[in-house]
């Protein structure tokens, strides 16, 4: 009998506890969504950049500075204008999704920003840099990466003006990508009294450049300017070799990954230059204990090489619901106005919504690895770029 | 460089040419255009990964052992999905084909590790070049072209020259005909799905060890090269493949090589041609029979 009665008690609490959480209470949970490629050929900068999304929400919640517990929501937009722009609806949808940060690939950022900016919910990008995402004058949108136009033309001050090449062959992806950092580097070289003796363009997903680079070799550049991504730029780097093309051969940070590397072949991928945004995590002290709680927390890929934007992104859509509480509206103009130091130093967002902070560091492709220039035997004269 | 873009070219062909024999073959034995047969040049090279990854490394019989599981695949594709519509309107069959292309592909795809992000596939050959004055030849591109050539070659003579190429060629010619003088239908067939699928399997692998990279979509892209090829060539012509190819191969190198923009526009061109073809001489180049006899 006794037994019973206990039993009954403990309904009733549960009843009204359950009530409770129903009427108008404080809110438990709230969202932030995240988007990038999780599949498809730029997965690797999707999943290391989710996975720092991650990381930053987990140390947030164990911090103890929200009274609520705050949740990820991670989609995919698999590189794809339309999927991006599903997973944007499907976030804005979610009315306990306060902001957002996403993308790697600007056509997808282009597609979803309209949706953020229809739906007043404030984004920052962490890795799509065409620089006209933050031209539309939408406040919602920010971006924690610099343009490829800040990054290019530094790339083109230092191959044109300190490395000397004069003649360049310019190769692009056809995408807006491709099209964009080709008009930057073209621009930027010319102005600086390079030559470009060439400029194609190859579609995604093409493989064979045999014809191309036998064409280039030629027209016998000093240097080839890759204006794309990752796959497209390895194989182009592998095939120069084959086609014994013996030019020099830089990207800006579309192709900066360890994956760049293992497509190309470390011989063939040596002396390969790029720049990318940002200095070296392991230099800063902020920038360590990133390393290492990230590997703490057993993610299985690697961050990669917006990782570290992803994070600092999130954790700015945190600071500024720290601010001013889940509120979309009140977190747009918050986010603006942030002064935050972030891994790569202090950032800060000018009219447009773009950042201030253009740190970029130099890499060449050294015995299978991205090394930072001033470090590399290349630097210091003792290996020749081919 | 002329040579060397002829070369360029050339590597082009015997790739192609791999896959387009496939097609000929089909089509000329069963009237079938089989869009699961580019998914056989797919499944190779992930089934070689696969043993790559299991016995530690990149090996000659890891691949060996990849064709021959493909060749297996395209018989069972043919048992399982088209000999109970070998009677049924074509539409029927060429439907059931797509189907399994779709099934292959969306399977390798969520089934492989990290499916659909594109894999790194190990070189097969030996790096260097052989020298010939000027031009430089690697050795993984003669390797490639030696290969090709030879498994075309072996393929034309088994046609020819053994009692079940004959069986081949018969039913090619007049299925009902080759019936009445005893041909085993069924078997001739899967003779011609294990044949086709293996050089699809071998296009497949060799495609993945000169790029070094695959994808789980990459037998979508072949098999439209190399139909593209088998229909200029003249679809269910053995010879025609190769020629055709050689026409896919030419058009795409000389408008990369020599026409400004040439390497946006390349296929764009090279479809054109191939449009240019099924309109002005549907037979192709080396076709034989007039298309349809229906």
């Amino acid at each position: 009998m006794r037994r019973l009665r206990v039993v009954w008690l403990v309904v009733a609490l549960l009843a009204v506890a359950l009530a409770r959480g129903a009427s108008g209470a404080p809110v438990q949970v709230v969202k932030l969504a995240f988007l990038g490629p999780l599949t498809g050929p730029n997965a690797p900068q999707g999943l290391g950049a989710r996975n720092a999304f991650d990381l930053a929400i987990r140390q947030a919640n164990a911090s103890g500075r929200f009274p609520y517990r705050i949740e990820g929501v991670v989609l995919d937009d698999a590189s794809d204008p339309a999927t991006g722009r599903a997973a944007a609806l499907r976030a804005v949808s979610d009315p306990a999704v306060v902001a957002a940060t996403g993308h790697w690939n600007s056509p997808v950022a282009f597609a979803t920003i309209e949706v953020f900016h229809e739906h007043r919910t404030p984004i920052v990008i962490w890795g799509a840099i065409h620089p006209d995402i933050t031209r539309r004058g939408y406040a919602e949108v920010t971006r924690v990466a610099p343009t490829a136009e800040q990054e290019t033309a530094v790339g083109a001050r230092w191959t044109v003006r300190e490395l000397r090449l004069r003649r360049w062959a310019v190769v692009h992806d056809t995408t807006t990508y491709g099209n964009f950092t080709r008009d930057a580097f073209v621009g930027t070289a010319r102005g600086l009294g390079a030559e470009i003796v060439s400029a194609d363009g190859i579609n995604v997903g093409d493989r064979d450049f045999g014809a191309l680079l036998t064409r280039l070799r030629g027209l016998n550049p000093d240097a080839v300017f890759f204006g794309g991504v990752v796959t497209e730029g390895a194989l182009l780097r592998a095939q120069m070799v084959r086609a014994r093309l013996d030019a020099a051969f830089f990207s800006i940070s579309g192709i900066f990954d360890d994956r760049f590397i293992e497509v190309a072949t470390p011989q063939a991928a040596e002396g390969t230059l790029s720049i990318k945004p940002g200095v070296p995590l392991e230099r800063i002290a902020a920038g360590r204990r990133f390393i290492e709680d990230y590997r703490a927390a057993g993610y299985r890929e690697p961050y990669g090489a917006y990782g570290p934007y992803a994070y600092d992104a999130t954790n700015i859509l945190l600071e500024a619901l720290r601010q001013v509480g889940p509120d979309r509206a009140k977190l747009v103009d918050a986010i603006r106005n942030i002064r935050f130091r972030g891994l790569l130093g202090e950032v800060t967002f000018d009219r447009e919504g773009q950042t201030r902070l253009v740190a970029v560091t130099r890499y060449v492709v050294q015995d299978g690895k991205w090394t930072v220039w001033e470090d590399s035997e290349y630097a210091k004269g003792k290996r020749r770029l081919r | 460089m002329v040579l060397e873009q002829l070369l360029n070219a050339l590597l082009l062909a015997g790739m192609y040419s791999l896959v387009a024999v496939g097609f000929t073959l089909f089509f000329g034995v069963l009237d079938l255009v089989n869009f699961a047969h580019g998914e056989m040049a797919m499944l190779a090279v992930f089934a070689a990964l696969a043993l790559f990854a299991i016995t530690g490394g990149a090996a000659w019989g890891s691949v060996l052992l990849a064709v021959v599981g493909v060749a297996g695949a395209g018989v069972l594709v043919e048992r399982v999905a088209l000999r109970r519509l070998r009677a049924a309107p074509p539409l029927l069959m060429l439907l059931a084909t797509v189907g399994v292309s779709i099934i292959l592909r969306e399977g390798v795809r969520l089934l492989y590790p990290a499916g659909s992000n594109p894999q790194v596939f190990p070189p097969l050959f030996p790096e260097g070049a052989l020298s010939l004055g000027a031009v430089q030849i690697p050795y993984d591109s003669l390797a490639i072209l030696a290969i090709a050539w030879l498994l075309i070659a072996a393929c034309d003579g088994f046609i020819r020259r053994t009692r079940t190429g004959a069986a081949i060629r018969a039913v090619a010619q007049d299925r009902e005909a080759a019936l009445f003088m005893g041909v085993d239908l069924d078997r001739t067939v899967s003779v011609t799905f294990l044949l086709g699928s293996a050089l699809g399997a071998v296009a497949g692998l060799l495609n993945g060890a000169f790029y070094g990279i695959v994808r789980y979509d990459m037998g979508l892209v072949m098999a439209v090269k190399g139909f593209s090829a088998a229909v200029v060539g003249g679809l269910g012509s053995f010879y025609g493949a190769l020629v055709g190819s050689l026409v896919l191969a030419a058009v795409e190198t000389a408008s990369t090589a020599y026409l400004p923009s040439g390497s946006q526009l390349r296929d764009i061109l090279s479809f054109l041609v191939v449009i240019g073809f099924l309109v002005l001489r549907p037979t192709g180049l080396v076709g034989e029979r007039s298309v349809e006899k229906v």
